[in-house]
């Protein structure tokens, strides 16, 4: 692999699907502070799928299985199994070498112009989530994310901010994510690449009805090469809104968000880009089904 | 789209296996049997209060709670004792419950009368309820500070103390020295 096209590679795994939800999750991407009491115990299933790049196809699907375990009743631990499923076929900007459109993106193991697709057992992630102080109770609660993932397609390290204010009896909730990763990528024949991000999510929901909330979420996307910020490869915005819906037994969230032109690489690769979005594990649109289920 | 059968199944596995044995308890207990409990023998009629929009917003302000008290809900004891039923929010539905006023205007006691929601279920607790009881409307009635919180049902601790604090505030706005 030419080492352009190991950076482009690192590129487009750089971003990582990165995303899960702290206790019961009215959010689609967003952690809040709403943790699982001390003793109890949560399994949450997701479903994320990323659709559509530059043309061709492009359909990657992710799912997540997690228990969350309220430790004490400001620490929860979880932990998951992670998997996916990419279909790709020329969804990159046609190139030199691909005229018809480069077949690439995240989970596409080398560049081609043909199909592609591919099932993975990716691996495993643990998560801690510290709350410092209660939004229920203090006007701002504030908490600390850490999460370890080792996987066959990158090992990571992620921390976040968490915060989160509660407004008119708890029904509005405004939260925000501050989010750091390092990322090693792994490639074909062993070889990995340095990869580091900062996110900020942040929105809102409203409680439009008993069980029932709905809200607005956005994603500021910032990708690094090297693990320590070294050099800025990438940025975008994503918009979108989430409903939710929670009994005493079972919760559902869905949510949606779009990428809209605006966002600028400055990678070597030309494929990383094209009309003003970014791909490589970025799409047009991203949706997500979570599911969740107290015990 | 291209259907995925095996990328949706996913969503399927381990809950479908442990959706059996996940059931939790729930609290309804109607008007006439929490009249019972909290004034055992005793007839309580109807009194129904209307109230002026500038008693409202001196609930709201005091409380902070912002859900509309429906004034219908008010009984009265021969004695002058009162029984009000009211609702807060819960985690994801309305929690309901009663407060009982003695005559001499401190609170008798506090029984939950519906309650729906994956945890917090200490809330009905009697070492938690009792807490209000002999407080009056100068009472702070403010959770961590004259309300002690549990752990897990911070939600509903705090929304329960703010609505007991709205009714004592009616209370003296309007009940107190009624006839």
């Amino acid at each position: 692999m030419s080492q352009m096209k190991k950076i482009a590679c690192a590129l487009a795994l750089a971003a990582g699907v990165t995303t899960a939800n702290a206790g019961e999750g009215s959010f689609g991407w967003i952690y809040t502070l709403d943790l699982q009491p001390k003793g109890t115990l949560e399994f949450e299933q997701r479903l994320q799928y990323n659709r559509g790049q530059a043309g061709g196809k492009y359909d990657f699907w992710q799912g997540r299985s997690e228990l969350e375990y309220g430790v004490t009743e400001n620490f929860q631990l979880a932990g998951y199994i992670n998997y996916s499923y990419v279909n790709a076929y020329r969804n990159y900007p046609a190139t030199s070498e691909f005229p018809n459109g480069e077949t690439g993106g995240w989970g596409v193991s080398y560049a081609s112009d043909s199909k592609y697709s591919k099932g993975r057992l990716e691996g495993g992630s643990i998560e801690a989530i510290y709350r410092i102080t209660n939004p229920v109770i203090d006007p701002v609660g504030v908490g600390l994310y850490g999460e370890v993932t080792l996987g066959s397609m990158k090992d990571e390290v992620e921390a976040r901010l968490l915060l989160q204010s509660n407004f008119l009896d708890d029904k509005l909730v405004l939260a925000a994510n501050l989010v750091g990763a390092i990322e090693k990528v792994k490639f074909v024949q062993g070889e990995t690449g340095p990869e580091s991000m900062i996110d900020l999510l942040f929105g809102a929901t409203y409680r439009v009805a008993n069980n029932w909330t709905a809200g607005l979420e956005a994603r500021y996307h910032n990708d690094f090469y090297g693990y320590k910020f070294q050099t800025h490869t990438q940025r975008a915005w994503f918009f979108g809104p989430n409903v939710h819906y929670a009994t005493k037994d079972w919760w559902v969230t869905g949510a949606w968000r779009w990428q809209p032109t605006g966002g600028k690489c400055w990678a070597p690769n030309d494929g990383e880009c094209s009309d003003g979005r970014v791909w490589d594990s970025h799409t047009r649109n991203e949706f997500i089904v979570k599911f969740g289920m107290p015990f | 789209m291209q259907w995925k059968p095996a990328a949706t199944l996913a969503l399927v596995p381990v809950a479908a296996l442990i959706a059996p044995a996940v059931a939790h308890a729930k609290i309804y207990v109607s008007v006439e049997e929490t009249q019972q409990r909290l004034f055992p023998g005793e007839k309580l009629t109807p009194n129904p209060v209307a109230l002026t929009e500038a008693q409202r917003e001196k609930m709201r302000d005091l409380s902070s709670v912002r859900e509309p008290f429906r004034g219908e809900r008010v009984w009265k004891t021969a004695k002058g004792d009162w029984f009000i039923v009211d609702e807060v929010v819960g985690k994801h539905e309305m929690v309901k419950y009663a407060l009982a006023i003695n005559a001499d205007g401190t609170i008798k006691g506090i029984e939950i009368m519906e309650y729906v929601e994956s945890y917090g279920y200490e809330v009905g607790e009697a070492s938690w309820r009792n807490q209000f009881v002999g407080k009056t409307s100068d009472a702070t009635l403010k959770l961590n500070k004259d309300i002690k919180n549990i752990s897990g049902a911070t939600l509903s601790c705090k929304h329960l103390t703010d609505g007991v604090k709205r009714l004592m505030v009616m209370y003296d706005l309007v009940l107190k020295g009624t006839k």
